[in-house]
C-alpha cells in the first residue's frame, strides 16, 4: 500500500509540472494568437490541473504522514496550487483572463522547482505536527501568494506602462487590461499578502524561540522576510501618506518578490530545513 | 438561384455619385414598392452614405436586365445629369448573396469592419418587411446575413480596435483608466477633432467636462450641448491639477504647456496619471513633457500610429472573415436548394413512411402471419391518403408571379412543421 501510494505521488511529481506546461501554453495560444479554441477548454483544463494537484497533496500528505510544510521545496509546491487557486478565482470572478499566462506561469516556476528538488521526508521532528506551525505557515503561504500575485500584476503593468509611453502598440498593449485594473489588482493583492505575511511573522516571533533552544533573530529566513515586510510597510505608508501610485508602487512589489523569492531558493541551498534553526 | 444585386458604392462611384444616389427611408419604402410591382416578387434596398444596392427575386422568374435596374434608380433619384449605369456593378445568384453577406459583415465597408453597417442591413430589411416586399427567400436572406454580422462580431476581431483619431484618443484613455465615468477631461482650444473626441468622451460617461478657449463665446457653445462648464482660457494651468485627461488643439506658435507646469500640477495632484493628447498643428505640449512619470502625452502622430495599427490588425482578419461568410454561403445555399416541390415531397413521404415502417415493425407480431401483409398495405393507404391533399397543394400554383412566392412559403412551413431539415451537400451531389 506504501509503495503503491509512492509510485501515486511520484507519477504526479513528474507529470505536475507537465500539466503546469499544458496548462500556460493554453493560456498562451489565447494571449498570443488569440486562439479562440481553447477559450471553452481553459477553465476546465485549470480546474483539473488543480485537483490533480490537490489529489497529489493529500496522497503525499497520506504517504509520508506530515503536510507538505516542512521544507522549502514542499511549501513551493503548496505555494504553486495556491496562486493557480488564486488565479482561478480571478479569472471566474472578473473574467479577466488575459493575465493567466503570466499567473500561471509562476505556478509552473514553482511546480518544477520543488518536484526538481523536493525529498521524501519520512521522519519529522515532533515540532513540525504542531498546530501553530501549521497556522504560522498557512498565513506564511497566503501571504508569499499574496506577494507573487502583487508582483506578476507589477510586472505587467510596467511592461504595459512603457508601452503605452513609447507608443508601442502591440499585443502588451492589445490584450492586457487598463493600467488602473493592473495597479488595483497588484494593491489589493499587497495589502492581502502584506497582513498575512504580518500575522506570520507575529506567530513565527512569539512561537519559534519556544520550541528551538538555538532559535535566532539573525536567521536568513526571518531577516529576508522581515526586510520584504518593511519594504512593503514603507510602500504602504508612502501611498498613503505622499500619494506613491503607478510604476513606483509596481517596482515595490517587484523588487519584494524577488526578495521572497531568493530567500526561498538562494539562502536554501545553504540551510537543511526553512529555517536555520532546525 | 435567381437572385439580382446591382448598386452603387464607394469601390465603383464618388463621394458625389453616392450622395446624389442615397435614398431617405421614405424614399425607400416608395422604391420597394415601385419595384415590387415592376420587376420583383421579393426586394430589399440598402442605402447608407458609401452604397446604394438593391437585392431582388424577379417575379417573373426570368433573369433581370441589370441596366434597366439601375435606369429605374437613376430615374427615381433624378439623377441622370451626374450618374450613369457605369457607376453601377451587378452580381446574380451565389455571387448577389455573397456580396450581401461581405457589405454585413464589415469587409466591403471603406473603413474595414465599420460597426455601423449591420444595423444599417437590418433596417433595410424592416423597411422592406413595411413595404410588403419581404417574401421567403429574402426572409431567410435576412436572417442568413444578420447571423453573419453577429457571428463576424464574436468570432474575428475585425471591429477592434480605434480607427479614427478621436476615437483612437479615447481608446488610449480606456487602457489607462478603467472607468472613464469616474474622470475629468479639460479640452484647451476647441477644434473639431477635439471636439469629436468630447462625444466619444461622453459617449462612454465622462463625468466633468471643461472647456477653455481664446473666445469664450466658442467654448460656451461646444460645452453647452454637452454638460460641460467653461474656464478662463487664463486660469487653464490651474485646471490642470484636478483633469485626468487634458486635450489641447490651439493654434500657437509656441508650446502652452511645458515640463515646468507639469511637475507643479503632478506635484499637486498627488502624482496621479494624467492623459495629454495633443492634437494642435503645430503642438502645443513640449515633447518633453513626456518624460515626467505617470504623465502620458500624445500627439496627432501617435495617435495616426494607433489608427494605422488597428487598421492593419483588422485586415489580417480578413481570411478568418472570409471562411465564416464560405460557410454561411453554403448554409444558405443548401436551404435554398431544398427549397423545391420535387426534394420537398419526397423527403415528406420518406418520413411519413419511416414512422410507418417503424411502427409496423414494432407491433406486427401481435397479427397473424395473414394479416401481416394486409397492415402493411392498410398502413400504406393511410399514409397515402394523409399526404394527398398536402402534396397537390405544394405542386399547385408554380407558375411563377405571386404563386410561385406562395409555394415557396409553403414549402417552408412543411418543412418546419414536419421537422424536414436540408440534406448534407454531398449526399445531395451522390443522389
Amino acid at each position: 500500500m506504501f509503495m503503491e501510494s509512492k509510485v501515486l505521488v511520484y507519477a504526479l511529481q513528474i507529470a505536475l509540472p507537465i500539466l503546469y506546461a499544458g496548462l500556460v501554453t493554453l493560456y498562451a495560444l489565447s494571449f498570443f494568437w488569440s486562439v479562440r479554441a481553447v477559450d471553452s477548454v481553459r477553465i476546465p483544463a485549470l480546474v483539473g490541473v488543480i485537483a490533480a494537484h490537490l489529489v497529489y497533496l493529500v496522497v503525499r500528505t497520506l504517504t509520508f504522514d506530515h503536510p507538505p510544510i516542512t521544507s522549502v521545496f514542499e511549501i513551493m509546491t503548496v505555494l504553486a496550487v495556491c496562486i493557480a487557486i488564486a488565479y482561478l478565482y480571478i479569472e471566474m470572478r472578473t473574467r479577466a483572463i488575459t493575465t493567466g499566462f503570466f499567473i500561471l506561469l509562476l505556478a509552473l516556476l514553482f511546480q518544477t522547482v520543488s518536484s526538481l528538488f523536493i525529498r521524501d521526508l519520512v521522519q519529522i521532528p515532533d515540532f513540525l505536527h504542531s498546530r501553530v506551525l501549521g497556522f504560522h505557515v498557512s498565513a506564511a503561504l497566503l501571504g508569499y501568494t499574496g506577494i507573487s500575485l502583487a508582483a506578476v500584476y507589477g510586472f505587467l503593468y510596467l511592461m504595459l506602462y512603457h508601452d503605452i509611453r513609447s507608443s508601442r502598440f502591440g499585443i502588451i498593449y492589445n490584450r492586457l487590461p487598463n493600467l488602473e485594473t493592473l495597479e488595483t489588482m497588484s494593491h489589493r493583492a499587497e495589502v492581502f499578502g502584506f497582513c498575512a505575511l504580518t500575522v506570520a511573522i507575529a506567530v513565527g516571533v512569539l512561537w519559534l524561540p519556544r520550541v528551538f533552544k538555538d532559535f535566532s533573530y539573525l536567521d536568513p529566513k526571518l531577516v529576508g522576510t522581515m526586510a520584504i515586510w518593511v519594504l512593503y510597510a514603507i510602500g504602504l505608508a508612502a501611498k498613503r501618506k505622499f500619494g506613491w501610485q503607478g510604476r513606483k508602487m509596481m517596482i515595490i512589489s517587484i523588487v519584494a518578490f524577488g526578495f521572497v523569492f531568493f530567500s526561498m531558493t538562494v539562502i536554501n541551498l545553504y540551510m537543511s530545513g526553512f529555517h536555520s534553526f532546525h | 438561384m435567381n437572385l439580382f444585386a446591382v448598386g452603387i458604392s464607394h469601390h465603383t462611384a464618388s463621394v458625389e455619385v453616392r450622395e446624389k444616389m442615397w435614398l431617405s427611408e421614405a424614399e425607400v419604402r416608395r422604391a420597394l414598392a415601385e419595384l415590387k410591382q415592376r420587376y420583383f416578387s421579393e426586394c430589399v434596398l440598402v442605402s447608407t452614405c458609401n452604397r446604394t444596392e438593391l437585392y431582388g427575386i424577379p417575379s417573373s422568374g426570368q433573369p433581370i436586365d441589370v441596366s434597366a435596374l439601375a435606369a429605374f434608380l437613376i430615374d427615381f433619384k433624378n439623377a441622370s445629369s451626374l450618374v450613369h449605369p457605369g457607376h453601377f456593378c451587378s452580381e446574380v445568384s451565389e455571387t448577389a448573396v455573397h456580396q450581401l453577406f461581405r457589405v454585413a459583415s464589415g469587409i466591403d465597408s471603406m473603413v474595414i469592419g465599420d460597426i455601423q453597417i449591420l444595423n444599417q442591413v437590418k433596417e433595410a430589411f424592416s423597411a422592406s418587411r413595411e413595404a410588403n416586399a419581404m417574401g421567403p427567400i429574402m426572409n431567410r436572406l435576412m436572417q442568413a446575413t444578420l447571423h453573419v454580422g453577429k457571428r463576424v462580431r464574436s468570432e474575428t476581431m475585425i471591429c477592434e480596435g480605434a480607427v479614427s483619431v478621436s476615437y483612437a484618443a479615447v481608446e488610449l484613455a480606456s487602457k489607462i483608466f478603467a472607468d472613464l465615468a469616474r474622470k475629468s477631461v479639460l479640452m484647451i482650444g476647441a477644434g473639431e477633432t477635439g471636439e469629436l473626441t468630447l462625444k466619444h468622451l461622453v459617449a462612454k460617461g465622462i463625468s466633468r467636462i471643461r472647456i477653455a478657449n481664446r473666445t469664450r463665446e466658442k467654448a460656451e457653445a461646444l460645452a453647452a450641448p454637452l454638460g460641460g462648464t467653461v474656464v478662463e482660457y487664463a486660469g487653464m494651468l490651474e485646471a490642470l491639477t484636478d483633469a485626468d485627461i487634458v486635450m489641447t488643439s490651439v493654434q500657437n506658435p509656441t508650446y502652452i504647456i511645458g515640463p515646468e507646469e507639469i511637475h507643479k500640477a503632478m506635484r499637486l495632484r498627488l502624482n496621479s496619471p494624467l492623459i495629454i493628447i495633443d492634437i494642435g498643428v503645430p503642438r502645443n505640449v513640449d515633447p518633453a513633457t513626456r518624460r515626467i512619470g505617470n504623465v502620458f502625452l500624445y500627439d496627432i502622430d501617435s495617435l495616426k500610429t494607433v489608427v494605422d495599427k488597428n487598421l492593419e490588425r483588422r485586415t489580417a482578419e480578413i481570411p478568418s472573415v472570409n471562411n465564416i461568410l464560405k460557410q454561411e454561403l453554403d448554409d444558405f445555399l443548401k436551404w435554398y436548394d431544398a427549397l423545391q416541390v420535387g426534394p420537398t415531397i419526397q423527403e415528406l413521404r420518406e418520413l411519413f413512411e419511416a414512422i410507418r415502417q417503424q411502427e409496423v415493425d414494432r407491433n406486427i407480431n401481435r397479427f397473424t402471419a395473414e394479416d401481416r401483409e394486409l397492415v402493411d398495405l392498410v398502413t400504406k393507404r393511410i399514409i397515402n391518403k394523409l399526404l394527398h391533399q398536402p402534396m397537390t397543394v405544394l405542386k399547385e400554383g408554380t407558375e411563377g408571379g405571386n404563386g410561385q412566392t406562395e409555394t415557396l412559403w409553403r414549402i417552408q412551413a412543411v418543412r418546419e412543421l414536419f421537422g424536414i431539415t436540408p440534406r448534407p451537400k454531398d449526399t445531395d451531389d451522390q443522389g
